[in-house]
């Protein structure tokens, strides 16, 4: 079974190796062992409860326990911006109107905003290419949702994603090219770098301090206002599925959209169940449904994907899948059932 | 002889037609002619009027042929301007954006409102008839206005701007608007110019942007012509630069042509002016051409006329000249030359 588990401290190396195979454009997730370690050690902290609230943060593994391979990542950060300024623009409108004129024109303005501050995120997800077949992406990306559903606790009132922006053909931003390059005078990767390592004075410095008129950027750099990169295409239709919105904040550097939404509007919280497993064969009559399956453990929370639905209020597991997730008969497991297709 | 006077009610037919010709639009002359007989109503008053400080007052001036009798210029001069309503202009700063840990520094130059030019005096109007050969009547013209205003400071600010002629190309587009205006307007540039009658109107708080506009991220064909005079607008850029006048940091909202301001303490007209008795002479003098100014009991003239540079000499002045400036033997004139001496005193040095 694919399962999505809480990270341990064993998993660093499995991690580093990962990590090589991400190749440019993911800053969070670099082969850096003392990064890693860091974040991995973070994330202990956080799960005993002695992470000051700015560095909360939780981290996932994807690992086959057939193999033991470590195949994927993904994180939620429990509440942004406490510390490092969290930095977005917000996508305001502005009218002009004369009646004397008879003129009335409407445009959207940029305006750096912190309104994001004290959200949850979800990040860092990376799948390895060796993985990426029907559903598991699916399951890496919606384990942070079962992890929020069964710990809400933890969690502040609503949550957000970043997705990357629009990149042209020779992998270049227009948007950052129309912006961006004129406030910072550094690369794109470089400012991308520092931002994701928590070195934001720059950002302070160098960005605009007053609003900027989409309207009157080219037109290539306003398509980029909250257009998705052609890759990261299926990572927000899964958020979209989920529940979460563009709400007009992008990001300062590639205008990609931000996705948020209340945590009780989060589909995962609304339609998942707790129930109490029992150990056999899937019932034949559940034939062709799945669902999402999560042990209540904290510090050894595992989800992954099995067969089934929940009948009378139980949830039937296989003796494997049991195993792979931890749990016995008897224990409760929260269940979201998928929709067809879905997984 | 070409001289300036004020205007006056009789000369409205020949004002008509120059408003209508003017390219483009003159918005201190409206088309309309009623409305144009207020504005040469009000400059008649205002140059009658006992001024202590600049107010509503508009002063018109025109060229006009002593020998025909004929009207070939006109120009004017608002006492304060947008007196009752905001005078817009783009006031070009520049922010300084710095990183001590990146080591970069660059400068950031955005445009915003403002009304910093609203109450000063300012030079507008200006009109010569194409037929005129050469640039002397041009000069006349447009500097006539400084030596009204340098004999009669209490009515003016002690600066005055001017507002030029942006970049526009062959079809009138200007490469500003199109990138900044036509966002908010949505129209043609050629239509808000006829439709706003000015930069001092309240349609432009309703219209133009209301945040700083980043100069870097309009289009290059914009930010090549920001603070720009046109082509047309060359010559008026010269005859305004040898009075004294000097670009600052404002542009004009809509084509972001250059505002040309100058202190009247240090323009041609008071630094450069030296007053001078006329006497009386058959032939004018030999020497450069000053701008020969007169302004008795308010009757306010201007010509070009030539005069010997020896100040003491006084201003030696043929019959007709003086009967355009309305002046006789052992009257004072104000006498400014009208380009500077050519050889300045940096012109020697090594480059």
């Amino acid at each position: 079974m694919i399962v999505v588990r809480v990270v341990q401290t064993g998993d660093v190396d499995a991690l580093v190796a990962l990590a090589h195979e991400t190749g440019p454009g993911l800053t969070t997730f670099k082969p850096d062992r003392d990064a890693l370690a860091a974040r991995v050690e973070r994330a202990r902290r956080t799960m005993e409860g002695n992470a000051a609230p700015h560095e909360a943060g939780y981290f996932f593994v994807m690992e086959d326990t057939a193999t033991g391979d470590v195949a994927g990542v993904c994180g939620i950060e429990a509440a942004v911006g406490l510390e490092q300024p969290f930095y977005n623009y917000r996508v305001s409108t502005v009218v002009h109107a004369s009646q004397d004129l008879g003129i009335w024109t409407k445009m959207r303005a940029l305006n750096i905003s912190h309104d994001l501050t004290g959200y949850a995120e979800v990040c860092s997800l990376f799948l390895s290419p060796r993985y990426r077949t029907s559903g598991v992406g699916g399951l890496l990306s919606r384990s942070r949702f079962m992890f929020i559903a069964q710990f809400p606790e933890r969690f502040p009132q609503r949550i957000c994603a970043e997705l990357r922006g629009h990149f042209d053909a020779n992998g270049s931003s227009p948007f950052w090219r129309a912006v961006g390059s004129h406030f910072y005078q550094i690369d794109f990767n470089a400012a991308d770098y520092l931002s994701s390592h928590g070195r934001k004075a720059f950002l302070a410095e160098l960005m605009p301090r007053y609003p900027v008129y989409v309207d009157l950027l080219p037109e290539e750099a306003q398509a980029c206002v909250g257009l998705t990169h052609s890759d990261t295409i299926p990572a927000r239709r899964m958020l979209e599925a989920e529940g979460l919105r563009y709400e007009n904040h992008v990001d300062i550097f590639d205008a990609g959209p931000v996705l948020e939404c209340h945590i009780a509007d989060l589909r995962t919280v609304r339609e998942s169940v707790v129930v109490p497993v029992e150990i056999g064969a899937p019932r034949v009559h559940h034939d062709g449904q799945r669902a999402l399956v999560s042990n209540t453990s904290l510090t050894d929370f595992r989800v992954g994907v099995a067969p089934g639905a929940p009948e009378e209020g139980v949830f039937r597991l296989s003796a494997d899948d049991a195993a792979a997730l931890d749990v016995r008969a008897g224990d409760t497991v929260r269940v979201l059932p998928l929709k067809s297709k879905q997984g | 002889m070409l001289f300036v006077r004020p205007s006056r009610l009789a000369d409205l037919d020949a004002l008509e037609h120059m408003a209508r010709t003017a390219q483009p639009v003159l918005h201190s002359l409206p088309h309309d002619r009623r409305a144009l007989e207020a504005r040469v109503a009000l400059s008649e008053d205002s140059f009658r009027a006992e001024v202590d400080f600049p107010g509503e007052e508009f002063y018109l001036f025109v060229l006009e042929d002593a020998a025909t009798g004929k009207l070939l210029g006109t120009a004017s001069i608002v006492a304060a301007a947008g007196y009752s309503e905001p005078f817009y202009a783009f006031r070009n700063d520049a922010l300084i954006h710095a990183s001590r840990e990146l080591h970069v520094s660059r400068k950031i130059h955005a445009l915003t409102m403002s009304h910093e030019l609203t109450g000063k005096s300012r030079l507008a109007g200006f009109y010569i008839d194409p037929s005129l050969r050469g640039d002397a009547a041009a000069h006349l013209m447009s500097r006539a206005r400084m030596m009204y205003i340098a004999a009669n400071r209490k009515r003016f600010t002690p600066e005055v701007f001017s507002l030029l002629l942006g970049v526009t190309d062959d079809a009138g587009v200007s490469p500003f608007w199109e990138a900044v205006g036509r966002k908010f307007f949505g129209r043609n540039f050629a239509d808000i110019e006829v439709e706003s009658g000015g930069r001092s109107r309240t349609f432009i708080a309703e219209v133009m942007p209301s945040y700083p506009v980043y100069v870097p991220l309009l289009p290059e064909a914009a930010q090549r012509v920001l603070g720009e005079p046109d082509e047309k607008a060359l010559l008026a850029y010269d005859i305004h630069q040898e009075e004294g006048f000097e670009t600052d940091r404002y542009v004009d909202i809509f084509d972001a042509g250059p505002v040309l301001t100058a202190q009247i303490d240090r323009a041609a007209c008071v630094a450069r002016n030296e007053n001078r008795v006329v006497h009386e002479a058959a032939a004018a003098a030999q020497g450069p051409t000053y701008l020969v100014a007169s302004n008795r009991e308010g009757r306010f003239r201007c010509v070009l006329a030539d005069l010997s540079v020896d100040r003491a000499s006084g201003a030696v002045l043929p019959a007709a000249v003086r009967e355009a400036l309305g002046v006789q033997d052992g009257d004072t004139v104000r006498c400014v030359p009208l380009h500077q001496a050519t050889q300045n005193e940096y012109s020697g040095e090594a480059q």
